[in-house]
């Protein structure tokens, strides 16, 4: 085992460039997986944050399951209940705040960018938790317009005891009057503002209703306790639910599906790095034929040299795990800290700073040395069969074509077939196997196509270069080692595929979305709450602001969306109750299913349903069917009358229903979203004017623009895109890179070829020239193999994606083709420059004499 | 009893019409401490034959027994451990492991053979000394001379305390005073520490420093011819008869 | 010839008796075992010279004819014949050799077999290289590299003889087709006893 780290470490360090390159692939891959899965905990926290502070000295929260309020003589009920000593009934609310909405300053987002509104009888908030003035008094009971805050919350306000504090509600804005001032908030999470009940059922507009019990238990025991639960659970029923609040559960959802993404992004490079380790492997031990061979001459097993091998590539998968984990902590960080003031400002959240998280890191690591170990194992078992004759024996043959065309070709194209054959199925499981047979099919066939390709591509560069041999030299060259041939062009390969891969997904996504952004958001004027699609954070509107606009001078049409959480079995979505001849004419959704103006019809007739592809394939529903919502009298049957969805809420499960189903199933009034449209020849600027108005006591409504909300819709997308495109180049260079290695090793191994090439009078130019040819043949090999796996695994994506319920049209991404083919080469180019200026600078004599 | 001792040793390579028989019948036997050389034109089989004797390459028919044990029909693992055991080996292009030092290379075999790293390092140390390289033993073969890297060779072939070394034309890369200096080296080999050996050359003037000289053409035993009589009187081999010319 | 114009060159390094000069020489001939030379014969030879005017006799000492008492010189005539002898090659001597006279009688009488007459020339050779090499690896090159040189010159030639002979035996068959040389029959004279 000694022997063995040392020879592992020695040679590992004979060969920096190659090492550093391989420890970066794997590093990558690792750096994915740590770094983005340890910023999803980040989250998280910030919102157990919010609950665990709510539920801070209880020991239970009941809730209605699908959050909503429900009556308050539900308390005297929990009081009754065997085993309780306490309840209290609370009427708590979120409220989002925009970013300006302290210190009037859009470019600096407020410190505080949400507050608690938390109604209760006084003496019962008394009798669950201790409120230690330090100004002022608490609340009593009957006080009108009064509200107790922490200093830091009237820090960031800038207000004092007996000054007013203005909170936006669904009725406009409040004014309350600070009557006392705790002391500076230490639990995470959103500051508190605590009014009595009444004025929270006021402010709230819901009268004579709570949304939150809270218990304390007759024993700390916990069979008792668990006992009680349970009474509680048959008090009440299925409609409630008892344990932590659940704040945002459909923003996790949606940040959870990111993050799934950009696994599957580090998955990929983890494979790219197995695969880039794999061909390292094969090629350190073709080079080290001999150095094996002496091994087992004098008297090590084939378990030694496999040992060798693996514990080489052990070394290379910790090295690079390590290094992926010191990087994925830094773009952890990096991240949130990056994305945190979006955060801040758009959801109203302080996200915390990712930790270091030891199972992840220990997940992560093992995945990196497994993928590193795993790619070695083929190279190593081949290592083990290398005989002591191979010691003394310096030439290994050609591959014969019969070989080249046995088991494994033949595999290769049933596998192939198999890959196209999975996109008929149209089933996102046997997709995805498809794209794996597709690139191990292309990785198998490809050494007997080397050889048809590269006669192929040598008479296109015998054209370029007539006046000399090199082509042919140089075509030669490839067609004698088919299978290091492949192996180089298949990293090429392997860079370009993911590069057109997701250029033709991410085209794809681009222009799906951008014409439902058009037809969601056609309107002329959008009043947008702080945090758009997580609507549960934004406090909207009554009713009464929706009428105001429709009242405003020039206005043709108002239409307004109304938000309620719910779950389908378990998957949490949103609710969003539509008013389908206005929601039409302003905006509209884009349909997979079922015919548009029918299914509008019928959910303003009954208790019907349009859900978008995210839920429907999340919750298997199908056209006509029945989905069970959760709403606040338990679950209520809807029967599905179309499969559609809307820009703003694409990435969500969610269901369409008819603003009247949404007041009575779910209690909810509030207008979340307008969308305004404007007569013929109205007059914009008079009725911009009256719109700014009106809104001037709902500062949480913002004006804009339907163009203009476009307009920084495409940038946000453009963005993105940017951003995954630079992700993706990082993720193909070492690839590509890893092709210098391989023609590098070439030169190597013709040392002796090249320095008779010169003997016999080729000048230095020439030999570049042979070298650069036989790379620009590899690459056309590899971009010609990645064109067609990339389209292929593109294509698969977009149909996959549909499958999982975003259907998407397939974009041809022509531009990208362009950019690869280029890339392609340039790269082929740029790898052959420095072997081919090694192979140019040997001096004929050494090069001769070379064994 | 012989060190090496191969009985009717056949190869034959590839099957059928295509096949070439490298050795036909084949019977030599070498003792301990003797130094065989082993001529013949090229194609004479003189590699295989040595192949064979070290358990590189399979057997077609006979035998090659190793101190009594028959290499024939050995499991890979056994073989292995023969081979770090009894035999060691130079060869015409050094074979040095590039990434290690002088001492290091010599100290592989017993590595693998389980001694403790330390013992390993002061044993390849007392034999590179031996063999006069102990300035040079903490180079790489990079640093070394041709003549230099035989030697470290010559001290990894002899670290183990094999009773048998065998050598591929070990001068074959080596200019005339280099190959002089490690044909005397491998005389001392066998009669200063009493190793056989025997040793594949084409070079008559580095096969006249063997004891013994066995010419092979065609796969066979065409000659033999004794250099210097058997020192420890052990006048067996040196009366043996010689196999009747083709 | 050789012997002859060897004690011109030793009488031109110093004037010297007739035994030390034999001396001198078998010395540097590689030794008394390698070239052998008897004193009559370096007497001969001095006297030869002696005549040709080449070297002069310088009896310093008077005490009569003894002929180990006397001291040679060289004179200016013998210093010119050095010179001479310095400026022409020297002719190699390779094409009367016992061996191959021995090979071809043995083709041509068909009484001895050529192979084994072969093998037995290339043990020989091998045993007389084997002792050289010996000899040779036994002097050190720092002090004795005048005899080693010499040892050199016998190991070479003996590796060309090994060459040859693998040559001759890789050939023999054609040989044994071939007609061997043979006396060209003249026109007059008896008539051959054979055929």
């Amino acid at each position: 085992m000694n022997m063995q780290l040392t020879l592992a470490s020695r040679y590992l360090l004979g060969r920096k460039l190659r090492t550093a390159l391989t420890v970066l692939a794997i590093a990558f891959g690792v750096l994915l997986i740590y770094g983005l899965n340890s910023i999803m905990p980040s989250f998280q926290q910030a919102f157990q944050a919010n609950a665990m502070a709510l539920a801070s000295q209880v020991d239970a929260s009941i809730t209605n399951r699908a959050g909503a309020a429900f009556p308050a003589a539900t308390l005297a009920r929990v009081t009754a209940i065997d085993g309780v000593r306490t309840a209290i009934g609370t009427l708590e609310r979120s409220l989002g705040l925009p970013a300006d909405f302290f210190d009037h300053d859009p470019a600096t987002p407020d410190r505080v960018a949400a507050v608690t509104l938390m109604g209760g009888e006084p003496a019962a908030l008394r009798s669950m938790a201790t409120y230690p003035l330090e100004e002022g008094r608490f609340l009593e009971a009957g006080d009108a317009d009064a509200v107790v805050i922490t200093r830091s919350l009237a820090e960031a306000a800038g207000v004092g005891l007996g000054d007013t504090l203005r909170l936006p509600t669904t009725g406009g804005l409040a004014a309350l009057t600070v009557v006392g001032l705790l002391p500076q908030r230490l639990l995470p999470g959103n500051e508190e503002a605590l009014v009595t009940l009444g004025e929270a059922q006021r402010l709230l507009d819901l009268p004579g209703q709570i949304n939150v019990i809270e218990v304390n238990f007759d024993s700390a025991e916990k069979a008792r306790r668990d006992q009680i639960e349970a009474n509680i659970r048959a008090a009440l029923g299925p409609g409630f639910t008892i344990g932590v609040l659940q704040a945002g559960a459909e923003l996790l959802n949606s940040i959870e599906m990111g993050q799934q993404m950009m696994n599957l992004l580090g998955i990929l490079g983890l494979l790219m790095g197995g695969f880039i380790i794999l061909n390292t492997f094969r090629t350190v031990v073709a080079e080290r034929r001999r150095d094996i061979g002496l091994l087992r001459a004098v008297g090590a097993s084939r378990r030694t040299v496999t040992g060798l091998i693996l514990v080489e590539s052990l070394l290379l998968g910790a090295l690079g795990s390590v290094i992926g984990l010191a990087l994925g902590f830094g773009l952890a960080r990096l991240v949130t800290s990056a994305l945190a003031p979006m955060y801040g400002q758009f959801l109203n959240l302080q996200i915390p700073l990712p930790g270091f998280m030891p199972g992840l890191a220990l997940a992560a690591v093992g995945a990196g040395v497994g993928v590193t170990v795993l790619a070695s194992l083929l190279p190593a078992r081949a290592a083990s069969r290398v005989t002591p004759l191979e010691a003394l024996r310096p030439a290994i043959g050609p591959a014969s074509l019969r070989k080249l065309t046995g088991v494994g070709f033949w595999s290769g194209v049933l596998m192939l077939a198999l890959a196209v054959a999975a996109l008929l199925t149209r089933s996102a499981t046997w997709l995805s196997l498809g794209s794996l047979l597709f690139v191990l099919g292309l990785l198998l066939v490809s050494p007997a196509l080397v050889t048809p390709i590269a006669a192929l591509f040598g008479r296109l560069a015998a054209l370029l270069f007539a006046r000399d041999g090199t082509a042919q030299l140089a075509e030669g060259n490839l067609e004698r080692q088919p299978s290091r041939a492949a192996l180089t062009a298949s990293t090429t390969m392997i860079g370009l595929a993911i590069l057109v891969m997701s250029a033709g997904m991410i085209s794809s996504i681009s222009i799906t979305f951008q014409r439902m952004l058009r037809t969601s958001l056609g309107s002329d004027y959008l009043l947008v709450p702080p945090a758009v699609a997580t609507w549960g954070l934004s406090v909207g509107a009554n009713p009464a602001l929706a009428e105001e606009l429709r009242a405003v001078d020039g206005v043709q049409v108002v239409s307004t969306l109304r938000f309620a959480g719910s779950q389908v079995g378990d998957l949490p979505i949103s609710v969003l109750g539509i008013d389908p001849p206005a929601y039409e004419q302003t905006s509209g959704l884009t349909f997979d299913q079922g015919d548009p103006a029918a299914a509008y019809a019928q959910i303003n007739a009954g208790r019907s349903v349009i859900v978008n592809g995210l839920l429907a394939s999340g919750a298997g529903l199908k056209l006509g069917g029945t989905v069970n919502l959760l709403t606040a009298t338990g679950e209520t049957p809807y029967t599905v009358v179309g499969i559609g969805g809307d820009y703003l809420n694409a990435k969500l499960p969610t269901a369409y229903i008819s603003q009247a189903n949404i007041a009575a199933d779910f209690g909810r009034r509030e207008d979340v979203f307008y969308q305004i449209n404007l007569k013929q020849g109205a007059d914009p600027a008079a009725a911009e004017a009256a719109f700014k108005r009106l809104l001037q006591p709902y500062p949480q409504f913002k004006l804009v623009a339907g163009q203009a909300y476009i307009d920084q819709n495409l940038a946000l997308f453009d963005a993105m895109f940017a951003g995954l495109y630079a992700m993706l180049i990082f993720l193909a260079i070492p690839s590509l890179i890893a092709m210098v290695n391989t023609l590098a090793i070439g030169v190597i191994e013709r040392r002796r070829e090249i320095g008779m090439l010169r003997a016999v009078g080729a000048t230095r130019r020439q030999v570049r020239r042979v070298i650069v040819v036989e790379a620009l043949i590899l690459a056309a090999i590899g971009v010609a193999f990645g064109l067609l796996a990339g389209l292929y695994l593109g294509y698969m994506a977009v149909v996959a994606l549909s499958a999982y319920g975003f259907s998407m049209d397939y974009a041809f991404p022509g531009s990208a083709i362009v950019v690869a083919i280029a890339a392609g080469l340039l790269f082929g180019v740029i790898a052959a420059l420095i072997p081919a200026r090694q192979a140019a600078g040997l001096p004929i004599v050494s090069a001769l004499r070379f064994e | 009893m012989p060190i090496v001792e191969t009985q009717n040793l056949s190869k034959i390579y590839g099957a059928g019409e295509v096949a070439v028989t490298a050795l036909d019948h084949v019977s030599i036997s070498v003792e301990a401490g003797e130094f065989v050389a082993i001529m013949g034109p090229s194609g004479c089989g003189k590699s295989t034959l040595l192949h064979l004797l070290g358990g590189l390459d399979s057997v077609s028919d006979g035998s090659v027994l190793i101190d009594g044990q028959n290499l024939a029909g050995m499991k890979d693992d056994d073989l292995t451990r023969l081979r770090r055991r009894k035999i060691g080996f130079i060869f015409q292009f050094f074979n040095l492991i590039p990434v290690l030092t002088a001492q290091e290379n010599v100290a592989l075999p017993i590595t693998l053979d389980g001694v403790k790293p330390a013992e390993a390092r002061a044993r390849a140390a007392e034999w590179l000394t031996r063999l006069d390289m102990a300035e040079r033993m903490h180079h790489r073969p990079d640093q070394l001379s041709g003549g230099q890297q035989q030697r470290v060779a010559i001290a990894r072939a002899l670290v183990a305390d094999p009773d048998l070394i065998l050598a591929d034309e070990p001068t074959g890369n080596l200019d005339t005073r280099a190959g002089d200096e490690i044909a005397e080296t491998l005389r001392q080999v066998s009669q200063q520490w009493g190793r056989a050996v025997v040793m594949v050359t084409h070079d008559p003037r580095i096969a006249a420093y063997a004891d013994r000289i066995i010419f092979l053409k065609d796969g066979k035993v065409n000659d033999q011819t004794i250099l210097a009589p058997r020192r420890n009187g052990d006048a067996a081999t040196a009366a043996a008869p010689l196999q009747a010319p083709a | 010839m050789s012997v002859r114009n060897a004690f011109l060159g030793l009488l031109a390094q110093k004037p010297r008796h007739g035994y030390e000069l034999r001396a001198a020489f078998e010395a540097i001939a590689g030794g008394g075992v390698n070239w052998d030379v008897k004193p009559a014969q370096v007497y001969a030879t001095l006297d030869r010279l002696a005549e040709a005017g080449l070297v002069v006799c310088t009896s310093d000492l008077g005490e009569g004819d003894e002929p180990g008492r006397r001291v040679y010189a060289l004179t200016e005539a013998g210093l010119a014949a050095l010179r001479q002898w310095f400026d022409e090659g020297v002719e190699p001597e390779h094409q009367r050799d016992e061996f191959y006279i021995k090979l071809m009688v043995a083709l041509a009488s068909g009484a001895g077999d050529p192979h084994r007459i072969l093998r037995t020339q290339r043990g020989l050779i091998y045993q007389r290289l084997h002792g050289l090499t010996t000899q040779r690896n036994a002097l050190d090159a720092r002090v004795a590299l005048a005899q080693v040189l010499l040892l050199d010159k016998a190991i070479m030639h003996l590796e060309a003889d090994l060459r040859w002979l693998e040559f001759v035996e890789a050939r023999l068959g054609d040989i044994q087709r071939q007609p061997l040389p043979a006396p060209q029959v003249r026109a007059r004279g008896r008539p051959k006893k054979g055929s």
